[in-house]
């Protein structure tokens, strides 16, 4: 299964504007207004002539903006973002689902209703089908509106959404999951084409695996948890593709 | 057997020699280790040793607030438990927690409010949960501290760190970082706590006597200590992360 998405997600950790230098929350990034401009995840001081950080991360001057990129943290909810779902409740008029989120997903029967557009008993109506889901469900949802007071909304209509029966969910770090995309999506191709695994990396940190045998699926999971844990290092797909050949040779697996 | 130890207290604060019960200068702090991401459950953690302090902290959130009628529309809120084990000190503590636990809990969420942007996460609560497994005098600073290191573990995005250190007065001595000996049998003792975004003093306890211009020198000394506490904070956030660093360069020079 391809993602759409992930070949345009930028992996702002292997940008070369992108220091190695870690920074913490207060500390001075820069004191020269005239040439840098705050950017994400940084803030003027209280007499605004100095750009102090507000997280831990990684410091990054692109485009006169200096922004700091998180090294951890937690998932907000944006618009057009695809998420791993789990059903929690359910009541006739909609069903609550966990997106590991500050709220819960709500999930409205309207956005699930799929069309279709085959014949029927010879009549030439369109009738609309819905998928039901139970709690415990596990969806692959798609954001459609989410703001910073009401719990977003999700829809299971479209390309690759739906209800997941097989396969493995694991979590890892919300900000860490552009980097197990990778450039342009160098580093989830490797990962795929290394396994063999079906790999699908959703934006609230929940990527789900499904490969031919379980050895191949271990292998890709102790590899992104790899990924995770050395997201703020430099030339990490080289490395991965490394320990990836050299743990296949160990356990006895192609 | 009934194991009997009385409650007393030296008569004296100071050694012969000119220095402290426990071997320290006037303006010496106890020996301090940090270090975060110790509780795997918890979005942020972190534990101290403060000297014999031992306290652990974990941070949840944001998440929605339970009970629900405490949530605020407009904002979120901060809520802190500060709790003692019942082992931490000398006579069993009372598992439930008491009118002191209250207290700090609500000045240590006080203390950290300012630095937190709260206004970004209506109706949600940032929860941080504060464990006292060894006491000894001067546990609201040490768990002030731990608990500004906890929520930079977490990813909650903060104007800056928060760091807090005790100075007093023993036997008519101005000292810095006093001990659970000193706390009790000295004349004065004054906790103190910084927001560094603007330098400004976040908490500021008192008890005992104090003259003016002792108190404005305490002050000047609480600065130094802090600067110190400080530094020691921003290692042991940055410290897990470079030491990957390291090792990861290791890896890639050995395979080139």
């Amino acid at each position: 299964m391809e993602n759409d998405d992930e070949s345009e997600t930028d992996d702002e950790f292997e940008d070369e504007e992108t220091s190695r230098e870690i920074v913490a929350p207060g500390e001075i990034l820069s004191e020269d207004l005239d040439t840098y401009n705050p950017g994400r995840g940084t803030i003027l001081n209280k007499k605004r002539d100095k750009i102090i950080s507000v997280l831990v991360g990684l410091k990054q001057i692109k485009n006169q903006y200096i922004n700091v990129i998180p090294l951890n943290g937690f998932y907000t909810a944006h618009p057009g973002d695809k998420v791993i779902a789990i059903v929690v409740d359910k009541n006739p008029v909609k069903y609550r689902c966990d997106i590991n989120a500050k709220y819960q997903g709500i999930l409205k029967p309207k956005n699930t209703i799929k069309y279709n557009k085959k014949r029927r008993r010879g009549k030439y109506h369109e009738k609309p089908d819905t998928e039901k889901y139970e709690i415990g469900n596990v969806l692959v949802a798609k954001i459609i509106s989410a703001d910073r007071l009401n719990s977003p909304e999700l829809t299971t209509v479209g390309k690759y959404l739906g209800k997941k029966t097989d396969g493995i969910i694991i979590q890892i770090d919300p900000p860490k999951v552009p980097r197990v995309i990778g450039r342009s999506g160098s580093m989830i191709k490797m990962l795929k084409k290394a396994t063999n695994c079906n790999i699908f990396v959703t934006q609230n940190g929940r990527i789900w695996i499904k490969g031919q045998d379980i050895e191949n699926e271990r292998l890709a999971i102790e590899a992104i948890y790899k990924i995770e844990a050395q997201a703020h290092t430099t030339g990490l797909t080289d490395r991965m593709e490394e320990f990836i050949k050299n743990e296949k040779e160990k356990r006895g697996i192609n | 057997m009934v194991l009997l130890i009385q409650d007393e207290y030296p008569e004296k604060l100071w050694r012969d020699d000119g220095k402290r019960l426990d071997g320290r200068e006037p303006y010496d702090l106890r020996p301090i280790k940090m270090e975060v991401d110790v509780i795997k459950n918890a979005d942020g953690s972190a534990y101290i040793e403060w000297g014999n302090n031992k306290i652990f902290a974990s941070v949840y959130g944001p998440r929605e607030v339970h009970p629900h009628h405490l949530a605020k529309p407009d904002r979120g809120i901060l809520r802190v438990f500060y709790r003692m084990a019942t082992f931490s000190v000398f006579d069993r503590k009372r598992p439930a927690p008491g009118r002191r636990e209250k207290e700090i809990s609500m000045v240590i969420g006080d203390c950290l409010e300012p630095v937190l942007f709260l206004e970004l996460y209506p109706g949600t609560s940032f929860e941080i949960f504060i464990e006292v497994v060894d006491a000894d005098g001067g546990t609201r600073c040490a768990s002030t501290t731990v608990a500004a290191l906890a929520l930079a573990d977490a990813g909650v995005p903060m104007r800056s760190l928060v760091t807090s250190c005790a100075v007093g007065k023993i036997d008519g001595k101005l000292v810095t970082d006093l001990s659970g000996v000193e706390d009790k049998a000295g004349e004065a003792d004054l906790p103190v706590s910084i927001t560094w975004f603007n330098d400004e003093l976040s908490l500021l306890q008192f008890d005992g006597q104090i003259s003016q211009p002792e108190l404005e020198e305490c002050l000047d000394m609480a600065k130094d200590a802090l600067d110190k506490v400080y530094n020691l904070q921003l290692d042991a956030l940055k410290r897990k992360y470079i030491k990957i660093q390291e090792e990861a360069e290791e890896m890639g020079g050995a395979t080139d």
